[in-house]
Parts: structure tokens; C-alpha cells; sequence
């Protein structure tokens, strides 16, 4: 019986079969692994639009940017500072998970949008003593809502700058291009 | 390459490999969404987006090394040593780093319970009032004669605060007791110093400055009083300009031994014989009469008792005549025999014989603790066996249990569990659910160690008289309270004298009191005008210690009486000694956390699991393999463990760890291993300690076979598991 199925699969049926199942066999797991990778939702649609068309500086908000590796994010006091003495915390349904934070005292739970794996060891400060400005790898966020990542944060990436950015200073590249500047 | 598959084809066969791989297994790296949780509200001296560091006091064992915890964000990330404190000068080990496991541990108690002795952890929470109201009742209307407090091993601040209590009460003094002194066999040991140096002292072995150093059983690189401070002074002694030369006598080879120049295995409970015989032949050897401590002892009966060879005792002997300074630390299952006292006093003599007593690379007394009226003594066997009676006679109506787990810590034969349900009221602080919490009616969960307030004595470990200090690194996670602010309360709520004793609002005040007369002491790691300066530079520096060295340097004895050593006598009957060791990994309370539990032993490489050493050829005798389990029978009680074939164990010795064998205590620890204790009978030696090291047991094979993960390869050193691959 086994023989015979086999012979079935020979034939170009039995092929065309092989093939869909592989096929369905394949997308499933495509699928399955984009949903490993999706990151989940964030507890609030933050306009980070609105937030630098008022003028606010990045690092008012992420201020550990420019002191270690971390950017770092706010905590909600710092929300609460301004959000409290306007009048569209109390109406906009929008800002109702932070009136609801702070009213229940429980931490806003959000979702890094720029990570790295974890045996790289990036550190924000030295790019911002190069004079590398956040939207030259954070993006624009003057035109986005929540953040996006406007490119993949891989190795290559982080290579091509140091490359371009030391193009006549061998001393610098060479330490910029070394393995154990990031991975140590 | 064949012919049938072309490189071409093999080629696209294992990149459809590479890739179906890495599908079926799904490539997303773990770690990849984790929420963040910023601060609600930031503290003023943090910064967002940095590091904040907090120094504090380990809580893992009693030795009190000071750490320095990283955390971010009101997270502790991870511990490191203290590089100021005078314990561990910046190290810490395995037990130390994993205690973070016990601070996220899935299985912490996170709510005051009504437990009502029920097997598993019970889901009846109450408010920290009602809990208050409890203990109030318990204090007021219990006769204080019959009240107790059970104390872990640790000379904290709660041990000075229950100190108080329990004096203003009238009730008995808090007795402390742990594990890790029963296998150390701390009180005789200070019982030894007492009467060869005339005062009642933990000795301090000067290891980094010693040229020859004899150790009888004293696992000092592992568990032994104060690990990290010992494994420091091993390594300044093997790095002098002449290397220090280090000879282990003990029956198995322990992971110290294992680092020691030579290993002697003697029988159990001989080292006593051993160190007299060595003591006469090297007073002979230096042309000397022996003293009168060694005349009496008999070379070669001794070497017949402890199958050491006559010659090997001669040689040994010679080298400690020779040598500039020599050192002999008597520790562990030297001193758990029934004549465990005799033997600690004949190795503490070889150091009077040698003169080294108060000079450099000897013997010294451990400096007194500051804030200690006198060394707080701890319970011995003897005196928890006298207070298990009490409880079985029901002399004890309230039972208060803090930093101890009895239930696993004392052997079965003690009959705790049988006492306990003599106590109409056990009142436990566990922060985790082990088995005597929940045997208990109450559990009022204390914080986990980072998550409290405190000071701690350094009693061994620290060339200078030290206080500890330990402060939150993180706000307690948990529904949980400190003890000492229970206490204090109920104290309150009773009123009277007990109010009037102890009229702190909290512990922090507690501790500030206690703190005070330091204050004055201008010789320390740093100077204040007033106490809340000095509080804060105590936490800052992560306690207080003098500025110059404070060991006591006793006077030598004069070795003039003769010593009474014995050959050994065991208990029971049955072809091999018992062996009980602590894990060098677990210790006594490391089970619930997972770091801990997949180190390998570093011995057997053995992981998540007990096993008992057996020398390999009495095991071919036997028809004993690797994995086979066997039940080791003793006159206390029998348990079930897999054979490790271990060469480097005395035939008529076997071994098995401390650490395992919890029916409770999370799920990492609970239905894992087996718990030696249970094999021990309660034999005492003269100073009221557990005879543990003393035991006969028999082997009976049960035809099971039951793997043991670990690292090594299974083909041991006789070539035996070669067949199976």
C-alpha cells in the first residue's frame, strides 16, 4: 500500500499534490514565525507628532541619551506634568490609559520599538557627542504617531555609518570597525 | 561527493535543511518584546535611563558579604561583591550571584496567610492588620516561659530586636540554628578554641600568609563559615613567593580537596589520631620531646584506626617540622563524630606545637563584632534536640519561626515534625513556601533579603571588627512586611512594658538606635557628627568597619594535659560510613532557584538531582553501575538515591549531598533529590553537636535505574561505561 501511494506521488498529480502541501506547509510556518516577530500593541496610540510639533526636545523625554546607553523612558510623572493642567486629558479617549495610570498608580507597560539583540552593546551617548542628531536613525518623528523604525537596525547598517562617517580618520576607523566595540 | 547527489543538489538540500530548521524551531530571539515599565513617579537621585547602584548585605548564608546591586528602572539587574567590604573585597560566589532568583522567584509567599498547616500554600489572605492583631494576641496572652522564637543562623539586627523583646518579655532568648552550622559543626569548634585559648571565639585561620596548611575536613573553598573570605586566602597563600603547600585530610575528596597538593583519606572521625600521631612524630622529627597532648598517642595504632600509612604519617610529620609557618584547620565531619570535640582540640594543639598562635599565617581569634554585648552563641544540636522535647511535652504553646526551615534543616530522627504538632500556634515569616511555613497556622511573609533593611555582625571572615549593613535595592514587590516592623507593631499594640522596651515606630528606627554608639568610634571606614549622617554613609558604604586589623591574638596553650583521642566509633550497623556533605552550589536554602540548581557540582558535575558517591570497584563488587538506584538503609531511616561510581572516595565511605530532597519550597526545589538527614541518627559529640559524619548504613539495590543529568562524559577513569557507546 505504501509502495503504491508512492508510486501515486510520482505521478503528476501526486507532484502537484506534493507541491501545495508544501506550499500550505511553508506559508503556515512563514506565518507563524511573522507572529513571533510582530510586536504587540502598545498601551497608548502616542502622537509623537503632536508631541515635537509643540516643540518638545527629544531628550526631555529620553533624556539618558545624551549621559549613558540608554535613552530611557519617562516616567509618568513626567506625563502628568503637562498633561495635567490641560483640558483634553479629561475628554480625549485617547489619553484615557495614562488618566488611568495614574489615577490606579500602576506603571504604563510600553513596547520598545528600537532594540537591539543582546550581545550588542549600543550605547546612545557617544553618537550624540559624535553629533549624530535622533533622526538620523530614529527617524522623523514629526511625522509619525508611535514610533517606526525607518530601517532595520541590523549590523550592516550600524557598519555603513561608521564607514561613511570615518572615511579620513584611519585612526578612528579602525576602532569604529573593530568587533569588540560593540561586541564585548 | 557520490554520484547519485551532485554538489549542486547537495547544496540546495541543506540550505532547505538550514531553512526548514529555522522555521520549525521559530528564529524570533526571546527577548525581543519585553515590556518596559518605566518609574511612575522617578526617585530624585536616579536618573532616566541610568544605572542606579545600591550597596547591601547578602542574605543567602550567614558568613554577611556586602554587595552592590545594580538596578534599573527599580529593578535589581544584577549583583556583584562590594570592593570596600572587609569580608569579600569585591567577590561574591555562586550563591550570592543567584540570589536574585530568590528575589523574582515565581513561588514567594506575597501575602500574610492563614495557612492552617495545610500541604500546600493556602489562598486565605488577611490584611497586615489582622497579621499585626496575631501576633499582639500571641504576645500578650502567652505565659513567656512558654513562648519561642526559632531564628536562622545570620547575628542580624531582627536577632538583637527579638533579643530585646524576649527580655523585656521574660521569655527564653531566641535560639539560632541553621544547616550550614550543624555541617560545620560550628559550636564545637568555638567550644575547642574556648578551652585551648580560653575564650569562646570563632577562630580566624590566617590561610594567606601559611606555607603548609593541614585541613582536617574543612571544606573552606565551599560552605565552610566564610567561603569567599577563605577562597581569597587560598589564593594570596598559593601566590606567595614560595607557594604555599596545602595538604586535605578527609575521607572523600571534596571540591576543596580536590584544589589541595595532597589528599589523604582517612577514615571518618580518625582525624583527631592523625593530628596527635603527626604531633608527636614532628616534635620527635625537631629533635623535641613530644608535649604531653601527643605523648600518650600510639604511631602505629593510629595509622592501623585511620588507614593512613605509618610512613605517609612520617613524612607528613617531617614537612610540618620543616615548615616556616604552618597552619592546621580542623572543620566540618572532622568535628561531627561522636568524638568530634578531641578532634578539633588535637588539630587546634598542632598549631600551639607549631607557635603559630597569634603570628602571621596561624591561628587567630575572629575580632568581636561591633554592637554585641558578647558573641551571640547558637543553638547546638544538643540544645534543639532539649527544645524539641520541650515542644513534645507541650511546653511550648507559641512558636515563632524566622530565617530557618527545621523541618528540612534538622534530621527526620530529631522528630520536629512530630513536636510541632504539639504547638497550638506556629507563626512563620517564610518568604518562600517551604516546609515548615507550611506547617505553620500563620505565614506573615518578611521581604526578601534586597528588599530590606538591616545590619548584620560579621562573626568570622573579616580580619576587623565589622557591621554589615543591608538596605532595599528595590520597593518589595510583594504584599510582604518586615519582621522587625511586625514585631514592632504587635510590641505596640500589646502596650506596656513590651511597648516601653521597644518604642521604635519601625525598624529603620531600630536600627538608628542600635547604630548609635558607633557613632563615636572616630577609628572607622568613615566618620559623622550625628546618627542620620551616619546612617546614610552606613548604607552608602554598605556598613561599618574599623580602620585597623582587630584579631585576637590568644595565648598559646601549653599542651601540657594529654588529649583523649579515640579511634572512631559509628553508629548503627551496616558495611559503609555516611558521608553527608552541603552541596557547595545549593548550600541549605538554594534549591528554589534555577541558576543554582543547573550549575553541575563541581565535583561530579551532577545537575537538578542527588546522588550517592560510591568508590567503583566496591560498587563492581556489588553489581552496582552508574544510575542505579539504591536505597541506603540506616538505623534512622532509609532514602532512595542514584549510584555516581566516585573514585576519589574511600571504599568503606559513601557520600551524599546536602540540599535536595524538599517535599515544599517552590517548584524548582519540591520532589527533587533526597535529603541525607534523614539517614542520621541523633548522636551527639561532647559539645552537643551532630555526630552527622558517624552513621553506618547498608546498601540495598533496588533494581531501578534512574539517569542523572550531568556535565561529564559517563566513561569514567577506569574506562567503565566504554561499552555503552
Amino acid at each position: 500500500m505504501i509502495k503504491n501511494l508512492l508510486r501515486w506521488l510520482l505521478s503528476p498529480l501526486g507532484r502537484m499534490s506534493l507541491l501545495i502541501a508544501g506550499l500550505v506547509f511553508l506559508s503556515v510556518a512563514v506565518w507563524g514565525v511573522s507572529l513571533t516577530q510582530a510586536a504587540p500593541a502598545q498601551p497608548i496610540q502616542f502622537p509623537h507628532n503632536r508631541h515635537v510639533g509643540f516643540g518638545i526636545q527629544c531628550l526631555y523625554c529620553h533624556p539618558g541619551a545624551a549621559r549613558g546607553p540608554v535613552a530611557g523612558l519617562p516616567s509618568q510623572t513626567k506625563c502628568w506634568g503637562c498633561h495635567q493642567q490641560m483640558q483634553i486629558t479629561q475628554t480625549s479617549a485617547l489619553l484615557k490609559p495614562l488618566v488611568n495610570a495614574v489615577e490606579n498608580n500602576q506603571p504604563i507597560q510600553w513596547v520598545p520599538v528600537a532594540i537591539v539583540p543582546d550581545f550588542v552593546h549600543f550605547n546612545h551617548r557617544p553618537h550624540i557627542a559624535a553629533g549624530v542628531n535622533c533622526e538620523e536613525c530614529h527617524g522623523d518623528m514629526s511625522k509619525v504617531t508611535i514610533a517606526e523604525n525607518p530601517q532595520v537596525m541590523n549590523m550592516g547598517w550600524c557598519l555603513n555609518c561608521h564607514q561613511q562617517k570615518t572615511v579620513d580618520d584611519p585612526v578612528k576607523r579602525t576602532k569604529l570597525l573593530d568587533c569588540g566595540t560593540c561586541h564585548y | 561527493m557520490s554520484k547519485r547527489i551532485s554538489r549542486r543538489d547537495f547544496l540546495k538540500l541543506a540550505g532547505a535543511a538550514a531553512a526548514g530548521g529555522a522555521v520549525l524551531t521559530g528564529c524570533g530571539p526571546a527577548s525581543r518584546y519585553v515590556i518596559r515599565e518605566p518609574y511612575i513617579e522617578m526617585p530624585e537621585y536616579n536618573f532616566n535611563g541610568q544605572s542606579t547602584y545600591y550597596a547591601t548585605t547578602c542574605r543567602e548564608c550567614p558568613a554577611g558579604c556586602g554587595l552592590v546591586v545594580r538596578t534599573y528602572q527599580g529593578r535589581a539587574i544584577k549583583v556583584e561583591g562590594n570592593q570596600k567590604h572587609p569580608v569579600n573585597l569585591g567577590k561574591t560566589c555562586a550563591r550570592g550571584q543567584a540570589t536574585l532568583h530568590g528575589l523574582y522567584n515565581p513561588d514567594r509567599v506575597t501575602a500574610p496567610v492563614k495557612q492552617g498547616r495545610g500541604g500546600v500554600l493556602s489562598n486565605e489572605t488577611m490584611t497586615w492588620e489582622q497579621a499585626i492583631q496575631v501576633v499582639a494576641d500571641a504576645l500578650a496572652n502567652t505565659p513567656p516561659s512558654a513562648m519561642a522564637f526559632l531564628l536562622g543562623l545570620a547575628p542580624d539586627h531582627l536577632f538583637d530586636l527579638v533579643g530585646d523583646l524576649t527580655k523585656a518579655l521574660g521569655a527564653p532568648a531566641p535560639l539560632r540554628f541553621g544547616a550550614l552550622a550543624l555541617f560545620e559543626a560550628r559550636s564545637t569548634l568555638i567550644q575547642a578554641a574556648a578551652e585551648l585559648f580560653g575564650q569562646p571565639a570563632l577562630p580566624f585561620f590566617d590561610l594567606a600568609n601559611a606555607s603548609l596548611t593541614f585541613s582536617f575536613g574543612a571544606n573552606f573553598l565551599e560552605t565552610w563559615l566564610s567561603p569567599v573570605a577563605y577562597t581569597r586566602g587560598f589564593s594570596r597563600m598559593r601566590k606567595q613567593q614560595v607557594r604555599g603547600h596545602w595538604v586535605q585530610f578527609e575521607a572523600r575528596m571534596s571540591q576543596t580537596a580536590a584544589k589541595a597538593d595532597e589528599w589523604i583519606p582517612l577514615r571518618p572521625g580518625s582525624e583527631g589520631l592523625v593530628a596527635a600521631a603527626i604531633g608527636k612524630l614532628a616534635a620527635e622529627a625537631k629533635g623535641q620531646p613530644a608535649p604531653a597532648a601527643f605523648a600518650s598517642v600510639d604511631v602505629p595504632a593510629a595509622a592501623e584506626a585511620s588507614g593512613v600509612p605509618e610512613e605517609t604519617l612520617r613524612r607528613l610529620a617531617g614537612l610540618f617540622a620543616a615548615a616556616e609557618r604552618p597552619l592546621v584547620i580542623p572543620g566540618s565531619a572532622a568535628l561531627g563524630q561522636v568524638n568530634g570535640l578531641e578532634n578539633a582540640q588535637a588539630a587546634l594543639a598542632l598549631n600551639a606545637l607549631a607557635g603559630n598562635v597569634g603570628q602571621p599565617g596561624g591561628v587567630f581569634l575572629s575580632p568581636l563584632p561591633p554592637v554585641a554585648e558578647k558573641n551571640h552563641a547558637l543553638a547546638s544540636l544538643q540544645e534543639m534536640a532539649d527544645f524539641i522535647e520541650k515542644m513534645k511535652a507541650g511546653a511550648i504553646q507559641v512558636l515563632f519561626v524566622h530565617g530557618v526551615n527545621p523541618l528540612f534543616e534538622l534530621p527526620k530522627s530529631f522528630g520536629f515534625e512530630q513536636a510541632l504538632q504539639k504547638v497550638p500556634l506556629v507563626i512563620s515569616f517564610a518568604t518562600f513556601p517551604d516546609e515548615t511555613a507550611l506547617q505553620a497556622d500563620y505565614i506573615f511573609p518578611d521581604h526578601h533579603g534586597l528588599e530590606s533593611w538591616g545590619y548584620q555582625r560579621i562573626a568570622t571572615g573579616s580580619t576587623r571588627a565589622a557591621l554589615s549593613g543591608a538596605q532595599p535595592v528595590v520597593s518589595p514587590y510583594y504584599d510582604t512586611r518586615a519582621t522587625a516592623d511586625v514585631l514592632l507593631a504587635a510590641c505596640a499594640a500589646v502596650g506596656g512594658k513590651l511597648a516601653a522596651a521597644l518604642p521604635f515606630a519601625d525598624e529603620v528606627a531600630f536600627i538608628q538606635d542600635k547604630l548609635l554608639p558607633l557613632v563615636e568610634v572616630k577609628e572607622a571606614n568613615f566618620n559623622a557628627p550625628e546618627i542620620n549622617t551616619f546612617s546614610a554613609y552606613f548604607q552608602q558604604f554598605g556598613g561599618w568597619w574599623a580602620q585597623a586589623d582587630g584579631l585576637i591574638s590568644p595565648t598559646a596553650p601549653a599542651l601540657g594535659k594529654a588529649l583523649n583521642v579515640e579511634a572512631p566509633q559509628y553508629q548503627g550497623e551496616g558495611e559503609f560510613v555516611l558521608l553527608p556533605f552541603v552541596s557547595p552550589v545549593l548550600g541549605e536554602a538554594g534549591a528554589n532557584k534555577p541558576w543554582l540548581q543547573e550549575v553541575p557540582d563541581p565535583t561530579t558535575t551532577v545537575m537538578w538531582n542527588s546522588w550517592v558517591e560510591i568508590h567503583p570497584k566496591v560498587a563492581h563488587e556489588l553489581g552496582l553501575e552508574n544510575d542505579d538506584v539504591v536505597m541506603i538503609v540506616s538505623e534512622a531511616g532509609a532514602v532512595e538515591a542514584s549510584v555516581y561510581l566516585y573514585p576519589a572516595i574511600r571504599p568503606d565511605t559513601i557520600a551524599i549531598p546536602f540540599g535536595q530532597g524538599h517535599s515544599a519550597y517552590g517548584r524548582y526545589a519540591a520532589g527533587r533529590g533526597v535529603n541525607p538527614l534523614d539517614l542520621v541518627a541523633p548522636v551527639f559529640n561532647l559539645s552537643g553537636d551532630l555526630a552527622f559524619a558517624g552513621m553506618k548504613v547498608r546498601l540495598e539495590k533496588t533494581g531501578k535505574k534512574r539517569e542523572l543529568a550531568r556535565l561529564e562524559s559517563k566513561i569514567g577513569v577506569y574506562g567503565e561505561g566504554l561499552e555503552e557507546h
